[in-house]
């Protein structure tokens, strides 16, 4: 009974297993006019749609200048874009995708939560994914430990760690109590701590009078900020980067919170720069900029051109996530096309993915690299605020150049670990 | 003592324009029994609108300081869309009060790509209009005019609220209507158009709402389904139907949040949702509802 | 509220001959689709099959879910809760627990559903119509804020992984997640939907099922006859919330994660959606809603990016001409054809 049971059970996964694997069975002779297929899921709408908008015109200019150049050897770039919404509904998509649409990479996903989920099925589904962002240290230990079709974008506390050293750097010895105002979710909560975390390393000996947690996206931050003013601390570490950033400028501002006795570190200051107006956003504060700063002096001729026709087009100027963009689509172009250099025909996707690990690309912000452990390497900018440019808002004044592997850990490390016993740099 | 002003008054500014949307909310329910989800809807229409309309008056040359008055006429010009929400919803009115709230629901959905497809996926703020009505000091203490004037403003129309219901014949009849639409047909009340303009007004208290939080906060496309929420919160706590459960409501609401922000960030919302439950156990019509059958 | 297809089926006033002839055609056209949805795994493109899993999950959830709207009367805007409770459920177990028999995921995140469902449902059955649709909004928004500030336990706005379980002890590992999916997790389930959809035909068409209409159409006679009337309510509700909590289960299993969208009021909102869209008055209403639903959302999900928009047009429509949805519409159809005859 028992046997028959088994067998039935194993009769019907068989028959499961056939259809499923479908999909991936057959490599049939690729014709050289036939477009390369990339499924792109980025957010469109809530507090999100603004970071999915600029990361997919990211990839549109990636996509026209690869095009115009041939196409990815030889075969031009076709893209389908769907919606990431909550991870139920986006796994539903990667799996349209994967299975409907048969892409051959899937690139994309803003958040941190779907991401998380995404991977994990990905990896089951043997489909190549590469993350523009999206990426913490949680979900990695348990679900990802070895990604194997999974690229992941490089860690989300980069920022907070850059930013920590950069306030370290210029500003040891001039604070004795810090607060915190970060959104209240995995990403706030670590870059915080990360933050915490570094200053006890560098030995700052500095007293937490406040943490303020609001909850992500809110509107009224009048009383954070009084409750904030109460507590008078003397640097605030605030890794809001939503809509409730501005509106926390703005709010600091009419407090008199900025009136230059407090110091301010903005690690994600980047994805809201343009609304960081001049009247409320003082010099000298820490802004991260992440791996696009669109007014670095060092920029190269590939980002000139990318900022210039952004302007152009859309009237604004870009942040970082059309660079995490344009990194994942050139990061797979370069895996595919030296992984069909080496076998003079079109590579299948375990040599795409082994081409893919180690491969150095120039993004729009700068030099990369894609890990072996599938984690990206990108370089980060971040610096003082000013006042002397030609826009309405706040730029940086002195800029510093951080490449990620003094930023994030390295293969096989655990996070908190690595703050504590690596010998991080300031 | 001037931080406590400070989070005092930011818990009163919060409240201020959680009225607002609560009045509207508590306006059509008192009259017609529909509760409106798509209250946010009305209030983020109302921030994005304010926004456009401020933009575009300071571009056709009007001084800075002028930004109020425009705000509020942006939000009463919006209650333009009331009738024809109204006429929508009226489709429906005979039926089950599930029905309206689903339509309410679809409109919530609708709503939400209609914002994205006129202003796009960016967070809309207007530039530091704010500081324009600078601040007002008393000795130590220093408060942004803007709040108080809107804060006045609520009051205002509180008040307002008050006396045209109690005192004015319309209100007089609205009121009638509330409790009877039988027989305030059947004495010859124009329902049909007592609805219309009930709702309309109703919309415009949310859309003002929104116009009026703008210049502090920001337009974004989360705001619809996060405001619903609070504003829940305090028709609950304040109790359905009664304009006295909105003000009280939203008091307690508003100062709720800032208390728990300022003494034990962690609980924020939570502080809130306990509230409405503590006040649901003592008094489950709300605080000033009328008792349910 | 008024349900003729309901209430007709319970007064029981049609003759005993035109019943039988009701029944089995009733009984053929579910024992076809029954064969259609078995057989579907083999003919149509894998995507579809995935998509089919959610539509069980959802079926099941909505069938608990109607007996509280459609059959009880009362509109709760808060029952993504209990999905939520059934996808937490299964995620603490699988992953935190190490317990892996879906059985024991079933049965424990149904009992704790209900568990929770009673102070909630003690509370919320106090009120009726708008009132109730209201307070269980904010129950649902509690919730939702809870799984977001406890992130410790609650792995807040990550949520927490939910591994594979075994079915019958046996964990097919030889297949991949997909093919897992598609094949032994997909029958399971559709003998799972036959089988709570059988216990739901008994309940509703026992004398609980007949009370709570009776209190449905008038709670103030039924209370003057004798009913408790909110014994049977909560009652209602504790049944509502087992049957949500198994549907989130299986939605856990098919993303691999809970996350707190899941216990969203909008979440809540497409569950009433899908109800009314599928058919409130009727029995297999609320399941057709959810094949309907998942489909057509993928669909405009494809051609659109405003697919929130014709969503709602649709939702709009629904209500506004197709009260009784799409088996309503069914319904009307079929009377036609057989006046004709």
């Amino acid at each position: 009974m028992q046997n028959k049971r088994r067998t039935l059970l194993k009769a019907i996964g068989g028959a499961g297993a056939t259809i499923a694997a479908q999909p991936y069975l057959s490599f049939p002779a690729i014709a050289q006019n036939t477009p390369v297929r990339v499924g792109i899921i980025a957010p469109k709408s809530g507090i999100v749609g603004t970071i999915g908008e600029c990361g997919l015109r990211g990839t549109q200019f990636a996509v026209e200048r690869i095009n115009a150049a041939g196409g990815i050897a030889g075969r031009k770039v076709e893209l389908i874009v769907e919606e990431e919404t909550n991870p139920k509904d986006s796994i539903e998509r990667l799996r349209k995708l994967v299975l409907q649409d048969k892409v051959d990479c899937v690139q994309g996903i803003v958040s941190s939560g779907v991401s998380l989920a995404m991977g994990a099925v990905a990896e089951e589904m043997k489909a190549l994914l590469v993350f523009w962002d999206g990426t913490t240290q949680d979900g990695v230990k348990e679900t990802m430990p070895n990604a194997r079709y999974v690229f992941r974008s490089t860690d989300n506390e980069c920022e907070a760690v850059m930013a920590s050293l950069l306030a370290i750097k210029y500003w040891k010895g001039q604070f004795a109590t810090v607060a915190g105002i970060n959104p209240d979710y995995s990403y706030g909560r670590n870059n915080m701590a990360a933050f915490l975390a570094l200053l006890k390393k560098f030995n700052v000996d500095a007293k937490v009078v406040a943490e303020q947690w609001p909850k992500v996206g809110t509107l009224d931050l009048t009383t954070h900020v009084a409750a904030l003013k109460a507590a008078k601390p003397d640097l605030v570490f605030s890794s809001l980067l939503f809509a409730d950033l501005p509106i926390f400028m703005r709010t600091a501002h009419g407090a008199g919170l900025m009136d230059g006795k407090t110091k301010f570190v903005f690690p994600g200051a980047g994805f809201q720069h343009t609304l960081l107006k001049k009247q409320f956003t003082p010099e000298g504060m820490i802004f991260g900029h992440n791996t696009l700063y669109f007014a670095s002096d060092n920029a190269s001729p590939l980002q000139r051109l990318f900022v210039k026709e952004y302007e152009e087009k859309y009237k604004d100027y870009p942040h970082w996530e059309a660079d995490r963009a344009y990194f994942a689509m050139q990061v797979y172009k370069a895996g595919v096309e030296a992984a069909y250099k080496a076998k003079n025909a079109w590579p299948s996707k375990e040599d795409v993915i082994s081409s893919m690990e180690g491969v150095k690309i120039e993004s729009l912000g700068g030099p990369g690299h894609m890990r072996k452990d599938h984690i990206a390497e990108q370089t980060f900018y971040q610096g003082l605020t000013t006042h002397k440019n030609r826009y309405d808002f706040a730029t940086l004044g002195q800029v510093d150049r951080m490449y990620s592997d003094q930023l994030q850990k390295p293969p096989g490390v655990d996070f908190w670990k690595w703050i504590e016993t690596a010998q991080i740099k300031l | 003592m001037t931080s406590f002003f400070d989070i005092l008054l930011g818990g009163v500014f919060h409240a201020a324009v959680l009225f607002l949307v609560a009045a509207g909310l508590q306006l059509v329910f008192g009259v017609q029994k529909i509760v409106n989800l798509a209250c946010g809807s009305f209030y983020a229409l109302g921030a994005y609108f304010g926004i456009t309309s401020v933009n575009w008056a300071l571009a056709a040359g009007l001084p800075p300081w002028m930004f109020l008055p425009v705000l509020i006429v942006s939000g009463i010009v919006l209650g333009a869309i009331g009738p024809a929400i109204e006429a929508l919803l009226r489709t429906i009115y005979a039926r089950d009060e599930a029905f309206q709230l689903l339509l309410t629901f679809a409109l919530v959905l609708m709503f939400q790509d209609v914002l994205r497809f006129f202003w796009g996926p960016n967070p809309q703020q207007l530039s530091n209009l704010v500081t324009e009505y600078g601040r007002l000091s008393i000795g130590t203490f220093s408060v942004s005019t803007y709040n108080l004037l809107v804060i006045a403003a609520s009051i205002v129309i509180a008040v307002g609220i008050g006396a045209f219901l109690q005192r004015t014949r319309f209100g007089r009849i609205l009121r009638a209507t509330a409790e009877n639409r039988e027989m305030s047909q059947a004495l010859g009340v124009n329902v049909r158009w007592m609805y219309t303009s009930v709702f309309t007004l109703g919309t415009i208290l949310g859309t003002v709402g929104g116009a009026l939080v703008v210049p502090t906060a920001a337009a974004s496309l989360d705001m619809p389904v996060e405001l619903v929420v609070e504003a829940f919160a305090v028709v609950v706590i304040g109790g359905l139907g009664s304009m006295r459960g909105a003000l009280v409501g939203a008091l307690i609401v508003g100062l709720m949040r800032a208390a728990a922000i300022t003494f034990y960030a962690e609980l924020e919302i939570l502080a809130i949702y306990l509230v409405v439950i503590i006040v649901l156990i003592a008094r489950p019509a709300g605080l000033f509802g009328k008792p349910i059958e | 509220m008024s349900a003729t297809g309901l209430s007709a089926e319970a007064n029981g006033k049609q003759s005993g001959a035109s019943r039988l002839r009701r029944h089995t055609a009733l009984l053929v056209i579910v024992m076809a689709a029954l064969i259609v949805l078995a057989l579907f795994p083999s003919f149509a493109q894998p995507y579809y099959v995935t998509l089919v899993l959610p539509a069980f999950a959802y079926a099941i959830a909505l069938l608990g879910f109607n007996l509280l709207f459609g059959y009880t009367g009362l509109l709760s805007f808060g029952h993504a809760l209990f999905v939520a409770l059934g996808a937490y459920g299964a995620a603490v177990l699988t992953s935190k627990l190490g317990i892996k028999s879906f059985e024991l995921i079933l049965l424990a995140s149904g009992l704790a559903a209900v568990v929770v469902a009673i102070p909630v449902g003690l509370l919320a059955v106090r009120y009726v119509r708008i009132f109730f649709g209201i307070l269980t909004l904010a129950f649902g928004m509690l919730f939702h804020s809870f799984l977001f500030k406890f992130y410790n336990i609650t792995g807040g706005d990550t949520g927490i992984r939910v591994l594979r379980p075994a079915l019958f002890g046996n964990e097919f590992s030889d297949l991949d997640k997909t093919a897992f999916l598609i094949g032994p997790f997909y029958y399971y389930c559709l003998v799972l939907l036959v089988v709570l959809g059988f216990v739901m035909w008994r309940i509703v068409h026992s004398p609980f099922g007949l009370h709570l209409t009776a209190i449905r159409e008038n709670s103030r006679k039924a209370e003057y006859l004798g009913v408790r009337v909110r014994m049977f309510r909560l009652a209602a509700f504790l049944i509502s919330a087992f049957y949500c909590a198994v549907g989130g289960v299986i939605l856990a299993i098919n993303t691999g994660q809970a996350d707190p969208e899941t216990a969203y009021w909008t979440h809540s909102g497409e569950l009433v959606f899908m109800t009314v869209l599928g058919g409130f008055a009727n029995f297999f209403g609320p399941l057709v809603g959810a094949f309907v639903f998942i489909f057509l959302k993928s669909e405009l999900m494809s051609l659109t990016q405003y697919w929130r928009f014709f969503l709602g047009v649709t939702l709009a429509l629904i209500v506004i001409l197709f009260p009784r949805g799409v088996m309503g519409v069914a319904q009307d159809l079929w009377s036609k054809v057989k006046k004709k005859q």
